[in-house]
């Protein structure tokens, strides 16, 4: 029982450090792009971010917007008897 | 009308309002750092989540008729509950589910009372824990199951409990530290608005995942008496007036809102900033989806104030109040005996009595408690007009944990 213990909280730690940690990170670095080239701490103009900056920030958005709603897709098939299979690299939904 | 079906009705009746209190009880979870950090109005924030929680208890359609199983022996693998408990039609094991439904209850008042975030799931466990213990002696629960998996009190309950909050402080204590290394020097405009969606997005994913979780939980309480009493046969399958009940209770509880503990989670532990709330419901979001994956059980709450404390423990300088963090860790060691406890003593003073009025008896005890409680709640109110003020200025009445007076 202690090693399943283990086991489980390896896992769970492991997961939750990559997603639970990572995806705000990511989230983070897009709003350090949005706000590229306006300035810093001081803001003293408020000039609009540099538009190369804008539009890797909105596609860093998007790649963590696509990871939440993965995550609810999983919760939800789960409910339907479905499962989300990562083996094909591509998620895709399989019958339990 | 049929006195085992007047009893029946109470036991139903019972599980919804301990569905009620599991989401009053746990609005905290999701919406109290939004709320603290001001990303939404407190009115909105409930609201947001009671609606998420609504869609959330709909989604989860997986059969959770054994969720009993898990610590106690009154059904067999299928659901079907034990044959000798229901020998006398079914009061015996209505008696059970009964008395730990009222331990349940009563000690989710009391910690609200107190602002203490405690788990529901320990509590609904404490209860039917020492209504089994009452009923069938110490052979009645499952302490550790058969080694083969997670099982049991030990596996499923106390191991999860330990480690849930650990492991969610350290992933929002990460995420947290990352937050503002990689947006050090960025402009606070950016920052503000950034993250306040950030917030929501994240703790509204910890409200549906809430609603699969929490709800279905009381689903399979209602469909084990339901079975027990000759009422419903197919364990496969919840009645869909059952489904529609417990998604209502608990939304409607967590539109209620349990403001003194929203209290607690959002300004009593951590002085808490969006990007920190991002971090910490981010990390409880993804503690839960993923342990509920892998069938790890562990409780919300305790992930909850895990994330928070852990962002706290991120950011340079903030400050964790540990007197908050060290009462609220008591509350968690002695939910499930508490509880326990109380279900224990319900389940003798029903079946001592017997019948039918054995029944009145405590669901009276359960009214007046609770009203009881409902009313100390009056003389020192919080809702959500102070639930954001100052910690540390407020008035001793509204620091409710460290007043402790109730």
């Amino acid at each position: 029982m202690t090693q399943l213990f283990f086991t489980a909280i390896a896992q769970v730690l492991i997961i939750g450090l990559v997603v639970g940690a990572g995806l705000p990170a990511l989230f983070a670095l897009g709003v350090r792009s949005m706000a590229y080239g306006a300035g810093g701490d001081a803001e003293t103009g408020h000039q609009v971010g540099h538009p190369a900056g804008r539009v890797a920030g909105v596609l860093i958005f998007a790649v963590v917007l696509a990871a939440i709603a993965l995550g609810i897709a999983i919760i939800v098939s789960s409910g339907f008897g479905y499962k989300v299979s990562f083996e094909h690299i591509v998620p895709t939904f399989i019958e339990k | 009308m049929d006195v085992s079906l007047i009893i029946l009705c109470l036991v139903v009746v019972t599980a919804l309002a301990f569905d009620f209190t599991n989401g009053f009880h746990d609005t905290a979870n999701a919406m109290a750092t939004s709320i603290a950090t001001g990303a939404l109005k407190p009115k909105a924030a409930v609201t947001l989540s009671a609606v998420l929680n609504l869609i959330g208890a709909f989604l989860s359609v997986e059969v959770a008729l054994t969720v009993t199983n898990a610590v106690i022996n009154i059904q067999d693998k299928s659901g079907a509950p034990n044959v000798a408990l229901t020998a006398d039609g079914g009061f015996t094991l209505l008696m059970i589910v009964f008395a730990g439904l009222v331990g349940a209850i009563v000690w989710n008042l009391l910690t609200w009372l107190l602002g203490l975030p405690s788990s529901s799931s320990h509590a609904l466990f404490g209860g039917l824990i020492g209504s089994t213990m009452a009923a069938l002696g110490v052979s009645g629960v499952k302490w550790t199951g058969d080694g083969s998996k997670l099982d049991g009190v030990l596996g499923k309950v106390v191991m999860p409990a330990f480690a849930s909050p650990v492991i969610a402080a350290i992933i929002a204590a990460a995420g947290t530290w990352l937050v503002y290394k990689i947006t050090q020097g960025v402009a606070e405009r950016y920052k503000e608005s950034g993250f306040r969606w950030g917030q929501i997005g994240s703790a509204s994913l910890v409200s549906l995942a809430h609603g699969t979780n929490d709800a279905q939980k009381t689903m399979g309480v209602i469909t084990l008496a339901l079975i027990a009493s000759g009422q419903w046969t197919d364990t496969e399958n919840v009645p869909f007036w059952v489904k529609l009940t417990c998604a209502l209770a608990i939304a409607l509880g967590t539109y209620l809102g349990g403001w003194r503990i929203i209290r607690t989670l959002g300004k009593g532990l951590v002085e808490i900033s969006s990007p920190q709330g991002m971090a910490a419901e981010s990390a409880s979001a993804a503690v839960i989806l993923t342990s509920s994956h892998l069938g790890f059980a562990l409780s919300t709450t305790h992930v909850a104030t895990g994330s928070i404390l852990g962002t706290g423990l991120g950011k340079k300088g903030a400050e964790v109040r540990w007197g908050v963090a060290g009462r609220m860790v008591a509350a968690w060691m002695i939910t499930l005996p508490c509880a326990g406890l109380v279900g224990a003593i319900m389940f003798w003073i029903g079946n001592g009595i017997g019948g039918l009025f054995g029944t009145l008896v405590v669901f009276a005890l359960l009214c007046g408690l609770s009203g009881y409680m409902w009313w100390r709640s009056k003389k020192a109110p919080v809702d959500h007009n102070n639930v954001n003020e100052d910690w540390d200025r407020a008035t001793p009445e509204t620091q409710v944990p460290a007043s402790a007076q109730a």
